[in-house]
């Protein structure tokens, strides 16, 4: 067999980075913070032997994050002025610590900065124009966003080649732009039209593309992306391809059961899923911590057997990264790597949710981690790699995008009743199947059969 | 060739791997062990471990991996090592797999496939038929073959269908039926029914190991001069309307026979179609023999007790002939 059937224990990525730049590491269950630099998700896995006692085995998890914020969030009661008992979330940690700067990358060069950041304004701007499209009654529905997120959909999917797939969440609509889908198209799937990518039959991001873009449509469904993306990235490797499949996967989507199935099935068999993780610390109205118990959930890593690496979700340099390194890993056919990217859902689950739930102190903390605010200000002020002038004409530019799609979406027509029916099964001659990636390497077989005699289960 | 049903089954995977190879299996225990019920006996060294593919007992894992691959072209045929576990794969089946092509358009050709059934004292978890579950989902074929000709000719069918298709073996038949299965390449077109035998008197619409009951019924009855038509359906998505409204037109009189439990069972829909297509041919009540509505019971008397029998068309025969 010359697959490799077990995770490699070590992802030999790593240019050498400089040390003040180099992410540190934490220990799974102690929390110890290594100084040294080099090569994050090669530690990532196990570390044992060179422990003083054989009996202590120690994992470690790499953190790129500049900032390490602790929170508590409890549930409170307390009581009104009649008297009447509330319960409540309450936050506790470090609330008034400073914004850290953006990490350098080690990969991304200017021009490509500069995307990921277009690709952010894009992103944001969309969905302002979604809100307001809601607002004149135009979607049908609800809106999602991906408010404080954008960091997180834009540069990880620009990590990916044109060869790898991807599978979206629900706020994951930077991704999509990234890779090649307009904005009208989620603007029309919104508003349930005729010409969106679904032709109505399902709105949000809830579409795919198997020919181009290499998209699988998510459904409502939490985790079960994660075993199909592992499929797919089955089926190339079957067609001789190693292809990197990324998706993502909430705080609270990740406790699915289907979720560790999908997650182990691509460990076992070494299948290059990057799986992005992203801590918003709310799911919907419960808080992270009514979700799971370990400290970081990239901690999961370590019984999967595959390297976990956390991020901080607000930094494109430090998700783009990570992305970078798990899609190289993927594409070498070093399996599966787990990014948790630490973030905040700007808003509500969806428009109608005000999100009163969560204590207005959070919100304070991560708007001033604007991952679109910051991103300028590292572009323009820090690098200098866009003047004001550039910067303004981008946001001018992407603005005027968004206008032109804007317009499309809202003049496309609302589908026929009768477009309900049909194209429940591949009819005759509906598609051509063939292996996207040429023909499969498999051993062929004789058609010689053999018969078997064997015992049966039950009889 | 005299084959087994489950030999005429293995034939025919052996036949559409060897000949395409984007084909491929997994599936719990598959590989070297070749299956619970050895379905997949000497795949692994035939066509080695990239295409015989042992999982981890993870059902969800197994048809979302399937479902992944078939988006690349691939054409996994994905076992379950009972049908009884299908429900730990439910929601990537009836949310993903079944509605991915209505919604966005993009094919899923791939075949879950694996025992149902009972008669074998399985007990509870591995004696069920669930393939209702799937009948109300628009979007999946499901396919119930009777006979060792029928089985190898629906799976070729159903591994080269471009559409998601469970394929429900009967585990009672695996090795208690052998015929004549021709060699050369063939197969059986799935949503065609099947006259398993002509009769005048009264129509048994039925699949699967049923067939076999209904045919056993017949020969009893054949001595007291009443003359059964068994109709096999062989797949039960997409149903043959054709053929059940022809026969009931033919006999006048129908009773529908399934294993599985009664309420909400094939035989309400049946029942409908022949409501919809033949009510006025009909010179009798339609007439339903099926399982108790409840769980399977493990202990032989009990299990006997809950399934249908011979003597229940025998008897049920007699009553709508007198009717």
């Amino acid at each position: 067999m010359n697959r490799a059937h077990r995770a490699a224990p070590m992802g030999n990525i790593k240019p050498k980075s400089k040390a003040s730049n180099a992410p540190n590491s934490r220990n799974g269950s102690r929390a110890r913070v290594r100084a040294d630099a080099s090569s994050a998700l090669e530690r990532s896995s196990m570390n044992n032997g060179r422990s003083a006692k054989r009996n202590l085995r120690t994992y470690e998890i790499p953190d790129y994050r500049l900032e390490h914020p602790e929170f508590q969030i409890l549930q409170r009661v307390e009581k009104d002025r009649q008297g009447q008992e509330h319960v409540r979330y309450e936050v506790t940690g470090d609330l008034d610590s400073p914004v850290p700067p953006i990490r350098d990358s080690q990969y991304l060069d200017k021009q490509q900065a500069i995307q990921i950041y277009r690709y952010m304004l894009l992103n944001r701007k969309m969905e302002i124009a979604l809100e307001n499209l809601y607002k004149q009654g135009k979607v049908v529905g609800g809106v999602y966003f991906g408010l404080g997120q954008e960091a997180c959909s834009c540069a990880s999917a620009f990590a990916l080649d044109k060869d790898d797939w991807f599978a979206p969440m629900i706020r994951n609509q930077g991704s999509l732009l990234v890779r090649g889908f307009r904005a009208a198209d989620t603007m029309m799937q919104y508003m349930a039209k005729a010409d969106s990518p679904t032709k109505g039959r399902d709105g949000t991001s809830h579409f795919g593309d198997i020919e181009k873009r290499n998209m699988v449509s998510p459904i409502s469904m939490l985790g079960d992306l994660i075993p199909v993306m592992s499929g797919v990235a089955l089926g190339a490797r079957l067609q001789g391809r190693n292809i990197a499949v990324m998706t993502y996967i909430g705080d609270g989507g990740q406790s699915t059961g289907v979720t560790y199935e999908g997650i182990n099935f691509a460990a076992v068999q070494n299948l290059g899923l990057v799986l992005i993780v992203e801590s918003n610390l709310w799911a919907y109205s419960t808080p992270s911590n009514m979700q799971y118990r370990c400290k970081d959930l990239a901690e999961r890593a370590i019984g999967y057997g595959i390297p976990g690496v956390i991020v901080d979700g607000t930094d494109a340099c430090q998700v783009y990264d990570a992305a970078h390194e798990a899609v190289e890993r993927a594409h070498r056919g070093q399996g599966p790597t787990l990014i948790e990217a630490k973030m905040m859902r700007m808003k509500g689950h969806a428009i109608h949710d005000a999100a009163s739930y969560v204590p207005k102190s959070m919100f304070d903390f991560w708007r001033k981690r604007d991952p679109l605010a910051r991103f300028e200000n590292y572009l323009v002020k820090e690098k200098k790699w866009l003047t004001q002038k550039e910067n303004d004409g981008m946001i001018a530019e992407v603005e005027e995008i968004i206008e032109a799609e804007r317009e499309i979406a809202v003049n496309s027509p609302m589908p026929t009743p009768e477009s309900a029916e049909g194209g429940v099964f591949c009819e005759e001659g509906c598609h051509e199947i063939k292996p996207k990636y040429g023909v499969p390497k498999g051993k062929k077989g004789s058609a010689a059969y053999k018969e078997t005699e064997a015992a049966v289960h039950l009889k | 060739m005299q084959l087994t049903y489950l030999e005429a089954i293995r034939q025919g995977i052996w036949e559409e791997m060897a000949q395409d190879p984007s084909v491929f299996c997994l599936g719990e225990d598959i590989g070297i062990y070749g299956g619970a019920f050895k379905v997949t006996d000497g795949f692994i060294d035939a066509f080695g471990p990239e295409r015989v593919i042992d999982t981890p007992i993870a059902e969800s894992a197994i048809v979302g991996a399937a479902f992944g691959a078939s988006l690349t072209g691939m054409r996994p045929v994905a076992e379950f090592q009972f049908m009884d576990f299908i429900g730990c794969a439910f929601n990537q089946i009836s949310n993903m797999v079944a509605k991915t092509h209505y919604l966005w358009g993009a094919p899923a050709p791939l075949v879950l496939r694996g025992p149902s059934g009972g008669y074998v004292h399985g007990g509870p978890f591995h004696s069920q038929n669930p393939e209702m579950w799937f009948v109300h989902n628009p979007g999946l074929k499901v396919i119930c073959p009777a006979t060792p000709y029928d089985a190898k000719g629906l799976i070729k069918a159903a591994i080269r269908d471009n559409n998601p298709c469970i394929f429900f073996e009967h585990k009672y038949l695996y090795r208690r039926i052998k015929e004549e299965v021709p060699q050369d390449d063939y197969v059986v077109p799935i949503g065609k029914a099947r006259v398993a035998r002509e009769g005048r008197d009264l129509s048994i619409i039925t699949y699967a190991a049923m067939v076999h009951t209904a045919l056993e019924a017949a020969d009893i009855l054949k001595n007291e001069g009443i003359d059964l038509e068994i109709l096999d359906l062989r797949s039960l998505v997409p149903i043959d309307r054709e053929a059940i409204a022809q026969t009931v037109k033919k006999t006048n009189k129908v009773i529908i026979l399934h294993e599985h439990s009664r309420t909400g069972g094939l035989a309400g829909e049946l029942s409908a179609i022949i409501n919809e297509e033949a009510f006025d041919d009909l010179d009798g009540p339609i007439v339903r023999i099926a399982g108790l509505d409840s769980a399977i019971p493990f202990s032989p008397p009990q299990e006997h007790h809950y399934l249908p029998k011979v003597e229940d068309v025998v008897r049920e025969s007699r009553r709508l002939k007198a009717y």
